[in-house]
């Protein structure tokens, strides 16, 4: 199938007094028609950064993207001219952004801040862009009456469903998600995760969902890629990955979260704190935190790797080489699911 | 019961606002044992963080009992008020804005022992931070740093041993975790199971998320809108699920697996408003089950047996009703 968008070896630093923190480290990654990707991480891995990236919304300075390529609809958005950019953004690819309290302009109605997007997208006249403002409304399941009132009159949820009404509007190609239901409540995210996968159904659009969550990727992905210190360390679908994951870092993750299946034992959390971006490690930059670790880890840095006998399942850590008849290991695994 | 730590009686706490009365704790009872866990869960603005500030003495109930080891915390005055203190200390959500950015580690762990007079000379206090921060897992060489210095998870170790340095009885943990990263949030959570078991602290753990509080407590009160819906202990709470709020909080959690797509109650319409709220079930208006009878009358906790609680009208026919349907 072909890919919609393609991200190649994209490297992102910022440079603040004297040092520089590498915030993604030559990433690659696509994503295909009608798919939705989760980009899993912890805090400061680098999921924003990269969806930043591919608007070039990234803050210059201390923002800067250093090299790569990512390739939508075959141009390469990071050559391109900044008009062509300005047509992309928020029409072809949009965003939602984690926190609607704050994403949205408390002095324009919330009508007024969809029809915006389409105004300036579509060639179309105020009362039009009026009239398609309020249908999005409605997509989203608030009904067209409250097409005047003012982001302070909603509650959280029914924020997070105007910016993803105005996330629609144009129906982009792609959406890029950033923890859009991190900032609500359990049954309230139930619910917007529910609209969200309908109006992909419906609208056929590609999504990138970043969460640090694997709960919400499982419900809501096709495919997911792990990322830790600007790398992407395994990728495959959501059963290859959750049936069997293959990386020390993507099993830590999984014995560190409490699921609602497991009996109450005790998690098995990953020792110690992500590495500083500002110095790296020089191998695998897993590998102070890795049980598994050899000397190589620390030395050079794995390659991403197809694992054999799986179709797209790839990771990136020298163990797959090796023999790996750790029993302790098939138990946290199974144990996480 | 002479092994509770804590009991809450009828507890209520109103708020005057300019659209009338919120009724943020409506009438609230539980009981806390002495070296076991509440999990106290519901959603935002339920008023699970209110009852811990009542607890702790930060708001005046407006009417109702707290007994901590038998004495009303409610009919203290400020020094009685002090004492008591020093047996229940509280863990904030946020490690970022509950540590005071101009005071270094040492100095924020020891400030408790030098407010309560325990320490006699600086060389004991010193010792006895040190001490502290080895129990929590904070390297000696973070003495002297500062809270900017640390991430989040240190930042919630310093929290957790300035609740420590007055050995208390009781901790309140207000969403200890919640703002944590998932790798992070597994070490703190040990970090609290091995306290209590180490040093017999009695938790009332405060969270949103029910998957937290199935690993964490002994026994789980779900809270709607000011009031308790069903109380339970934590195996039974989750085995059996009575009050279809609950049951929606539970199917609303995505969960981490592969093939297992949700099965979701859905809950159509948010939060009602706390303020002047009508008789009758506070739910009933997301309900999937509501009934006329629901409302116009308040339900109140009926015992369901084996220590399960549950305040809902139509409880016992919902519960046949799925056991037929399992049969």
């Amino acid at each position: 199938m072909e890919n919609l968008l393609e991200i190649k070896n994209l490297t992102v630093e910022y440079h603040t007094q004297g040092e520089i923190v590498r915030a993604v480290n030559g990433l690659s990654l696509s994503l295909r028609q009608g798919e939705s990707l989760g980009l899993v991480g912890e805090t400061g891995a680098g999921k924003t950064t990269t969806a930043l990236s591919i608007l070039q919304l990234v803050a210059d300075p201390p923002g800067k993207i250093m090299g790569g390529e990512i390739f939508f609809e075959g141009v390469d958005l990071l050559k391109t001219k900044k008009s062509l950019l300005r047509s992309v953004r928020g029409n072809k690819i949009s965003m939602i952004f984690q926190d609607p309290m704050t994403s949205l302009n408390p002095v324009y109605s919330v009508g007024f801040q969809i029809a915006e997007v389409i105004r300036l997208h579509e060639s179309c006249s105020q009362e039009e862009a009026r009239r398609k403002a309020g249908e999005m409304l409605e997509m989203v399941g608030i009904p067209k009456e409250r097409y005047d009132e003012y982001p302070h009159q909603f509650s959280g949820g029914m924020k997070q469903r105007v910016v993803i009404a105005m996330s629609v509007a144009c129906s982009p190609r792609i959406i890029l998600a950033d923890e859009p239901t991190t900032a609500l409540d359990v049954t309230i995210q139930a619910q917007v995760l529910e609209l969200m996968n309908d109006l992909k159904e419906k609208l056929q659009t590609s999504m990138l969902l970043i969460t640090h969550d694997l709960g919400v990727v499982a419900q809501v992905c096709d495919r997911v890629a792990i990322m830790y210190s600007g790398e992407i360390v395994e990728q495959g679908t959501i059963p290859e990955v959750f049936d069997h994951p293959a990386h020390p870092y993507t099993i830590g993750l999984f014995g560190s979260i409490p699921t609602l299946s497991m009996s109450s034992t005790k998690l098995t959390p990953i020792d110690g704190q992500m590495p500083d971006p500002t110095e790296l490690p020089a191998g695998c930059s897993f590998s102070p935190r890795c049980p598994y670790a050899r000397a190589e880890c620390h030395k050079e840095k794995p390659g991403i790797t197809r694992i054999p006998g799986e179709e797209t399942h790839e990771l990136r850590c020298f163990a797959l080489g090796w023999e790996l008849p750790d029993e302790a290991l098939m138990e946290v695994i199974k144990r996480g699911r | 019961m002479a092994d509770n730590i804590l009991e809450v009686k009828h507890l209520k706490k109103y708020f005057k606002t300019n659209r009338g009365t919120l009724h943020a704790v409506d009438d609230v009872n539980f009981s806390i044992r002495k070296g076991e866990t509440l999990g106290l869960v519901g959603e935002s603005g339920c008023g699970k963080s209110t009852i811990g500030r009542l607890i702790l003495g930060l708001h005046s109930a407006t009417s109702g009992e707290i007994l901590f080891n038998g004495q009303d915390i409610c009919r203290m005055d400020a020094q009685q008020m002090h004492s008591m203190r020093r047996q229940m200390q509280i863990i904030f959500q946020d490690p970022f804005s509950s540590l005071n950015p101009r005071m270094s580690i040492s100095e924020i762990i020891g400030e408790p022992l030098i407010i309560h007079k325990i320490v006699s000379s600086r060389a004991e206090l010193d010792k006895r931070v040190l001490e502290l921060m080895d129990v929590v897992g904070l390297s000696q060489r973070l003495e002297n740093s500062y809270p900017h210095e640390l991430d989040g998870g240190r930042r919630q170790r310093v929290g957790i041993a300035r609740a420590l340095s007055l050995t208390p009885q009781f901790i309140m943990c207000d969403e200890p975790v919640s703002s944590l990263d998932v790798s992070i949030q597994a070490q703190v959570l040990n970090l609290l199971k091995d306290l209590q078991a180490e040093f017999g602290l009695t938790y009332l753990f405060i969270t949103h998320d029910l998957s937290v509080v199935k690993y964490f407590s002994d026994k789980i009160a779900v809270m709607y809108l000011g009031q308790l819906v069903e109380t339970a202990d934590s195996d039974e709470l989750f085995r059996n699920t009575l009050h279809p709020y609950s049951q929606a909080l539970l199917s609303a959690i995505p969960e981490p697996r592969a093939h297992h797509k949700m099965q979701r109650v859905k809950l159509t319409g948010e939060l009602t408003s706390p303020i002047n709220p009508e008789p009758g079930c506070r739910f009933a208006k997301r309900c999937l089950y509501a009934a006329p009878y629901c409302t116009g009358q308040d339900p109140v906790l009926q015992d369901f047996g084996g220590n399960h609680f549950c305040a809902c009208f139509r409880a016992e026919e919902l519960r046949e009703e799925a056991a037929g349907a399992a049969e």
